[in-house]
């Protein structure tokens, strides 16, 4: 084996090693607000927008407060940086990307996923006859 | 009906064509070969056909068709009318199936001049089949009652009169209700940018499986050194043609849908990244191999690779495996596709790496005869880097499978990883662009490496003080611009060179001009934007960025969208920007499209976030605080306290004493609520000149004299004239994105570079009919 190849292989390991820790570093993971409250970093909770609570667009901040419940059910106020997610109400579930920060969800993203349109949704039919 | 049909015809044809051409590779026939290209260009105008039959029910507004109903509406114009051809899965098969069989034709011509008709066509026809076997499953002519026949059969007794409807089962009696009105298009793809970027991504994606084509045929061939040359034109096509459709998603993004800036990261983007970076890496290593033999193994590889990756782009974005982690909700389609798509991509693979494997022995190898300091080593570092990149956001797009596999749950990168991942590669890369011009083939000696770097190095270092002069002082951002300016002049010297001897090889510098202008632009437009979120009261102008702005109002425009029209001033010039707001339809969620003033050296970008409406003083309503006295209509509203206790029947009762004087004469009137498990009523109290009052809102505040209440007031006017509303005021998110027209010009750059060297590589080709 000669140097050249050394170099290579040092170079092509070193490479891996990087990419392996920032991508460590960087998976922002599931979790429910519980378990997201004890963790210190950038994680996401999966849950429904609860409709009847406070929510309402922050001008002075440009913040976006609503409440949402993950899948254990516990209810959380969480402040979005930024104006309100596209298809925010029709949304079946959302998902909010951030931290935690003095007892709300700080997030600074916020997934809506919306009702399939592949779903043999017969009302959408009935609508258009 | 006729469609269905001609799609199985087409599938049936293209397995035949497939199999002729096999036959005629084994046996050596001509007749065999006339056969199968009698076959091709008969799938070829079968997908044609299949594309026309499903366009015209969709101009006709043919509902009975699931497609035509789920996608187009009879309000679109003709333009984004026809773009619907392609908006739903099935449709974006047919799209990408018709370009791979029209450039088929083309490439069918093209190889039987170089001897490569029968190999190349066999996998190529093979490709095509799998595209068309996607209709034959996910059929696009499915009618709408198959889809819904709860919903729209109907037997027995015939329609009512006036009812749009078809037969079914005439003998039977069977017959289906027609809607009159589709779905309609995804609002946010109601742009033109819909009409004219999925093509272009199309030809790209085709134009991918190429390489593999010839890769797999050089491989049956035993050709291992000339095929570099017949692929090469096509290669290069191919990077031309996706780039062009990543950079127009990019630009897409950026000026309709507000993404904010023109690359999100999102999954649907990064994986034709991947594909194009290796695409660019194998026409580095095409050309290291031209000149000196070696990197035979890795051209097939790569070749390969492009297409397999596209395989496995699809596969992620249009399977539903990324789940929620996309920006784009992709919807589920079913199991179908993501085991259909991962049949295909393990076919194909192991056509491909099975070959390879069962030739690998047999393939010469030269050895590399160059030093470190040559041009192909600098080539070949450019591929590698290039191949780094791609497998790191590989790897971060895969992030929902490789968390699902391991932890079980599925979870994305941030957009971060990225960034941290490819900005080392992305330096390198740019000094690799500027040296490998300045190096020589085979050897150079250090003393005129260093002669002619000295100018391109002195320029850069003026270049990166300037910058940082300006305010680009973050130390990874000095290291970017060092080595892009770096790349940019170095390339500007070279090419001027070539351009004074003969600008038909002018390609690669040109196109190297294009991707320092672009890192460029990346690091000014995206790591120095500034932001600010601005309220915009109506007519009253804001301060922002060093941008004054007043917005002016909203106009409705066509397809119940509404503009906002915004008057932006800098420096005594004023330009209007109208960013748009909608509803996407009854129950849709609003959707946002920014407007931009370009300027020469900067964007100034406007997306708007929200109206909010002003807030109506009502004419009849008084809100009076303990602390303070409200006067209006003659009266004095003086908020002495509230009672607060329990009901007989176990609620709570809330007593609001309110003291009004008017002319000189004080009394106090108590309007109640009551709430009653959560049943709140209210009691009106009435003042003595006639007047009542009634409890709109309380908020009872412990601390002393802070608790206010308002109150409903009937029986006289007590506001002189109704007040004017107060004025709208829009919110908007304003960024100032300096330097964003150089990747714009970047990618003018890098186009021209690409078709510079597509001409040349072509004209190679052609005259050198003899490699057989």
């Amino acid at each position: 084996m000669n140097g050249k190849m050394i170099a290579g292989i040092v170079i092509i390991l070193a490479a891996l090693v990087f990419g392996a820790m920032t991508f460590i570093e960087s998976n922002v993971e599931y979790m429910d607000f519980a378990k997201a409250e004890r963790v210190n970093k950038k994680v996401q909770v999966k849950g429904r927008w609860v409709s009847d609570r406070e929510t309402q667009f922050n001008a002075t901040t440009s913040q976006f407060v609503f409440y949402m419940v993950d899948d254990n059910d516990k209810e959380m106020r969480v402040v979005l940086d930024g104006g309100k997610p596209n298809n925010f109400e029709i949304a079946t579930e959302i998902v909010a990307k951030g931290r935690f920060k003095d007892g709300y969800f700080h997030a600074n993203e916020v997934l809506t996923k919306c009702p399939s349109k592949y779903e043999g949704d017969g009302s959408a039919v009935q609508k258009s006859l | 009906m006729i469609g269905a049909i001609i799609v199985k015809i087409a599938f049936a044809a293209t397995i035949a064509a497939m199999a002729f051409y096999y036959l005629s590779y084994r046996r050596g026939s001509e007749e065999l070969l006339r056969l199968a290209r009698t076959f091709y260009l008969t799938a070829a105008a079968g997908i044609l056909a299949v594309a026309g039959v499903l366009l015209e029910a969709i101009l006709n507004h043919r509902f009975e068709y699931y497609y035509v109903w789920n996608y187009s509406s009879t309000d679109l114009p003709l333009s984004l009318l026809i773009s619907t051809l392609y908006a739903g899965q099935e449709g974006s098969f047919l799209l990408w199936g018709m370009f791979t069989a029209v450039i088929g034709i083309f490439l069918m011509r093209y190889s039987s001049r170089k001897g490569y008709e029968k190999e190349l066509m066999t996998v190529y026809a093979a490709i095509l089949a799998c595209l068309v076997l996607m209709l034959v499953v996910k059929n696009p002519f499915k009618f709408i009652w198959e889809q819904f026949p709860g919903e729209l059969l109907k037997a027995g007794e015939a329609p009512p009169a006036g009812m749009n409807f078809m037969w079914v089962d005439q003998a039977r009696g069977l017959w289906s209700q027609i809607p009159v009105e589709g779905k309609g298009l995804n609002a946010l793809l109601q742009n033109y940018w819909m009409v004219i970027h999925p093509p272009i991504l199309f030809i790209g994606f085709t134009s991918m499986s190429i390489p593999f084509a010839y890769a797999v045929a050089a491989m049956l061939k035993r050709d291992y050194v000339s095929w570099i040359r017949v692929a090469t034109p096509w290669t290069v096509f191919g990077s031309l043609a996706l780039g062009t459709g990543i950079i127009l998603g990019g630009y897409w993004a950026y000026e309709t849908l507000g993404w904010g800036g023109y690359w999100g990261w999102d999954p649907v983007e990064n994986s034709s990244l991947v594909p194009w970076l290796v695409c660019v890496a194998s026409i580095h290593t095409m050309l290291a191999q031209r000149k000196n033999g070696s990197y035979i193994k890795t051209n097939f590889v790569l070749s390969l690779f492009c297409f397999i990756l596209v395989l496995y782009s699809t596969f992620l974005t249009r399977s539903g495996v990324l789940g929620e982690t996309s920006v784009h909700s992709f919807v589920d389609p079913g199991m179908w596709v993501y085991w259909l798509l991962l049949a295909i991509i393990t076919a194909f693979g192991a056509l491909g790496f099975g070959l390879l494997f069962h030739r690998w022995k047999e393939m010469p190898v030269v050895p590399v005869e160059h030093t470190l300091l040559s041009r192909e080593f600098a080539l070949f570092l450019g591929a590698a880097t290039l191949v780094f990149a791609s497998i790191f956001i590989l790897i971060g797009t895969s992030s929902p499978i490789i968390t699902n596999i391991i932890k079980g749950k599925t979870s994305a990168v941030d957009p971060s990883f990225y960034v941290t991942t490819t900005l080392p590669l992305g330096v390198a890369l740019a000094l690799l662009a500027g040296l490998g011009q300045l190096l020589w083939w085979q050897r150079s000696d250090m003393p005129t490496l260093l002669r002619s770097l000295r100018i391109p190095v002195l320029l850069s270092v003026l270049f990166t003080a300037v910058t940082a002069f300006l305010g680009a002082t973050h130390p990874a951002m000095i290291i970017f611009i060092f080595a892009s300016a770096f790349a940019l002049f170095a390339n500007l010297i070279v090419g001027y060179g070539i351009v004074q001897g003969n600008p038909r090889l002018a390609g690669g510098a040109v196109t190297h001009i294009g991707i320092a202008l672009m890192f460029l632009g990346f690091v000014a437009s995206a790591k120095y934007d500034d932001v600010a979120t601005v309220n915009l009261v109506q007519g009253r102008p804001v301060s922002a960025l060093g941008y004054t702005m007043t917005y002016t109002g909203y106009k409705p425009q066509e397809r119940g969208r509404f503009a906002f029209s915004v008057e932006v001033e800098k420096d005594g010039r004023s330009f209007v920007v109208a960013p748009v707001m909608f509803r996407e339809n009854d129950e849709g969620g609003l959707i946002r499209n920014p407007d931009i003033v370009n300027l020469l050296t900067k964007d100034f970008y406007v997306s708007p976030l929200s109206l909010e409406a002003g807030e109506q003083a009502e004419a009849d309503q008084v809100t009076v605080t303990e602390s303070a006295p409200v006067s209006a209509g003659g009266f004095t509203f003086r908020y002495l306290g509230y009672e607060f206790a329990q009901s007989a029947e176990g609620g709570n009762v809330v007593r609001a004493k309110i003291e009004v004087e008017s002319g000189g004469k004080r009394e106090v009137v108590v309007p109640v609520m009551n709430n009653r498990r959560g049943e709140v009523s209210f009691e009106t109290a009435t003042h003595s000149s006639g007047m009542t009052l009634t409890i709109a809102r309380m908020n009872p505040v412990k601390e002393k004299d802070r608790s206010s209440v308002t109150l409903a007031v009937g029986g006289v006017h007590i506001h002189r004239e109704a007040e004017a509303p107060a004025p709208d005021t829009l919110v908007v998110e304003a960024s100032v994105k300096p330097f964003i027209n150089l990747v714009w010009i970047g990618t003018g750059f890098l186009i021209i570079g690409f078709v510079i060297t597509i001409v040349r590589r072509w004209q190679e080709a052609l005259r050198n009919a003899a490699w057989k």
